[in-house]
């Protein structure tokens, strides 16, 4: 279908017009970092730095322990991840492939389990690692964040195990394969984008989260994460926004990569359990 | 089981010492054994770090208790958490300022999806690129999503309040964090920007799905654009629709980070929501019991709610 020249125009207009108008917010976070603390309490603003500085950057970086938070967003975020992925490669497996009693319940729980308000589950597990003493340790996000992160990845992983045909490991166990090898040996080598993609959206799962870290570690500011710590930036008395904007644009920076190779993964993940 | 007869005594599946056939495992009589095994460590875990503390918050939610009575004994089991909460007028506004803003930002998120992945989906030079900055704000975290609109709406150095008093469209800057119904409307815009691309990548796999051939039939037979997207796009985009709203809903409905560092549920509670409520009422004022009631009923809302999504599936799970 051929467009006349004025439609062309038109749709350009609108499409740079758009775009311009919805990344704005971040073009003005980039811009804002990279300026002087003294111009940023003056009017007119300046939209393009004549001298873009780097000053913000050193800032948090000599001022804020910065780099430890990123160090326990990530600890955080691989252990979680980590022990999440171990228990729902074989939940999701199992859901895929054997119909046994009871797995298609689980299977629901699970489904329903991604929907569970996590300020209502904060409540709970506040009381118990008060109990085991883990308040202000990394242990306890370790664990919180298992409890999104795990219903997630089992769906991620079986409808992905759900596109691998049975038949390669019926012919691996006619081969010798018993079901276990053939799932480690046959399954999971070909699922590797997909675990690839599942272990990643559980790092961005963990990276993200901030009820969990703020309620958990707010009295230990060694145990930070990169969000309640950037969070922290605002509501001193004098608020330096180009330390707040280089801040977050550091610890979202990880997050935004990850979704450039996640993003037809997610598509199917997040419906997953629903129709296509 | 039924499955297991069929093989069992296939030569090939005796064990090697020929003798007669061991209990194992691995015999095809046995594959649930299995199946329950690979489902043992996720259901202890979840058993340890979901089911328990549920079941726990909701033996909370009757108890009068508040934290530093917490672990040491049980409190009487009494109903005055609900009581009170059905009697407060705090909780009514709570469901109000939920209900207002799930559906304020679920139809602006709609349209704003729908719209972009529509444009996205014409072809033109550029459109990966095009597509690509469309779905950006999605990935942006919560907190930053909310820093960033932090700054641009800051009551005395915001670009948006220098922008409307320059161009004439108010008289003076706007503390908007601090007026009610601005802050309402300050968290809609963060939450569409958020929210939107979501939707718009949804669709645009949905648009996708739809035959080109049944525009060009259309067009045929003289049917206007209009005509086309009433006829055509909206009825093919049916399926992941459903979905697409469940889950917005779902997250606005469960947010906790843009509301709490925006505004913490004020001013005057105009942006507290229940999922706010919950935690306000645990953490600020440390009345566990009656925060753990909150949290019961926002949950039996969420589990009605994914309840519509799974039964929207057309085909079994399995």
């Amino acid at each position: 279908m051929a467009r006349s020249r004025t439609e062309t125009v038109i749709l350009y207009a609108v499409v740079i017009a758009v775009i311009i108008v919805l990344v704005f917010p971040l073009y003005w976070m980039i811009n804002t970092s990279l300026a002087p603390a003294t111009q940023l309490r003056r009017f007119p603003p300046v939209f393009v730095q004549p001298e873009p500085t780097f000053a913000a950057y050193e800032s948090i970086f000599a001022e804020r322990p910065i780099g430890v938070w990123l160090r326990n967003s990530a600890v955080v975020a691989v252990a979680s991840t980590a022990l999440s992925m171990f228990v729902s490669v074989l939940a999701g497996y199992s859901i895929s492939r054997i119909r046994a009693r009871g797995s298609q319940a689980i299977g629901l729980f699970f489904l329903m389990s991604r929907m569970l308000p996590s300020t209502l589950i904060i409540i709970p597990l506040f009381v118990s690692f008060r109990q085991l003493q883990l308040i202000g340790d990394l242990k306890s996000l370790v664990l919180a964040h298992a409890t999104f992160i795990t219903p997630f990845a089992v769906w991620m992983l079986k409808g992905y195990f759900d596109t691998i045909p049975a038949e390669l490991e019926d012919a691996a166990m006619i081969d010798g394969c018993t079901p276990l090898t053939a799932l480690l040996r046959v399954v999971l080598p070909l699922s590797a984008p997909g675990l690839a993609a599942t272990t990643l959206y559980g790092f961005v799962l963990s990276w993200n989260d901030f009820v969990f870290a703020r309620t958990f570690l707010v009295a230990n500011q060694k145990a930070w994460t990169v969000n309640v710590g950037v969070a922290s930036l605002k509501g001193e008395y004098l608020t330096e926004w180009n330390v707040i904007m280089a801040g977050s644009l550091i610890a979202m920076l990880p997050i935004v990569l990850a979704y450039l190779f996640l993003e037809r993964f997610l598509v199917s993940g997040l419906t997953a359990g629903s129709s296509k | 089981m039924t499955s297991g007869i069929i093989g069992q005594d296939d030569p090939a599946r005796r064990p090697f010492n020929g003798g007669a056939p061991r209990w194992s495992l691995w015999q095809p009589g046995n594959r649930h054994i299995f199946a329950y095994l690979l489902l043992l460590p996720a259901v202890l875990l979840t058993a340890a770090i979901i089911v328990y503390p549920i079941v726990s918050a909701i033996d909370l939610s009757f108890q009068k208790i508040k934290i530093a009575k917490l672990g040491r004994s049980r409190a009487p089991w009494t109903l005055a958490n609900y009581e009170e909460l059905f009697l407060s007028a705090e909780f009514y506004q709570a469901i109000w300022v939920t209900i207002s803003l799930v559906a304020t930002v679920t139809i602006l998120s709609y349209v704003i999806g729908l719209a972009t992945a529509v444009m996205v989906n014409q072809r033109f030079a550029g459109r990966k690129l095009a597509r690509v900055l469309v779905a950006v704000p999605w990935a942006v975290p919560s907190v930053m999503a909310a820093i960033i609109w932090w700054w641009l709406f800051d009551s005395s150095f915001g670009l948006i309040n220098w922008a409307l008093v320059r161009s004439g469209l108010s008289s003076e800057m706007i503390p908007w964090l601090s007026t009610p119904g601005a802050a309402f409307f300050v968290i809609v815009v963060v939450m569409v920007w958020k929210g939107y691309p979501f939707i718009s990548v949804i669709m645009l796999a949905g648009l996708q799905s739809i035959p080109l051939e049944l525009y060009d039939a259309a067009k045929v037979d003289g049917a206007n654009a209009w005509h086309r997207f009433r006829f055509i796009t909206l009825p093919g985009l049916r399926s992941v629709r459903g979905i697409a709203l469940i889950l917005i809903m779902l997250w606005v409905f469960r947010d906790f980070p843009i509301i709490y560092i925006l505004t913490g549920g004020g001013p005057q509670r105009t942006t507290q929501t229940l999922a706010i409520m919950t935690y306000q009422e645990a953490f600020k004022f440390h009345d566990f019991g009656f925060a753990a009631a909150i949290g019961v009923i926002t949950l039996v809302i969420s589990v009605i709610a994914s309840w519509f999504m799974v039964r929207r599936t057309d085909e079994p799970l399995y």
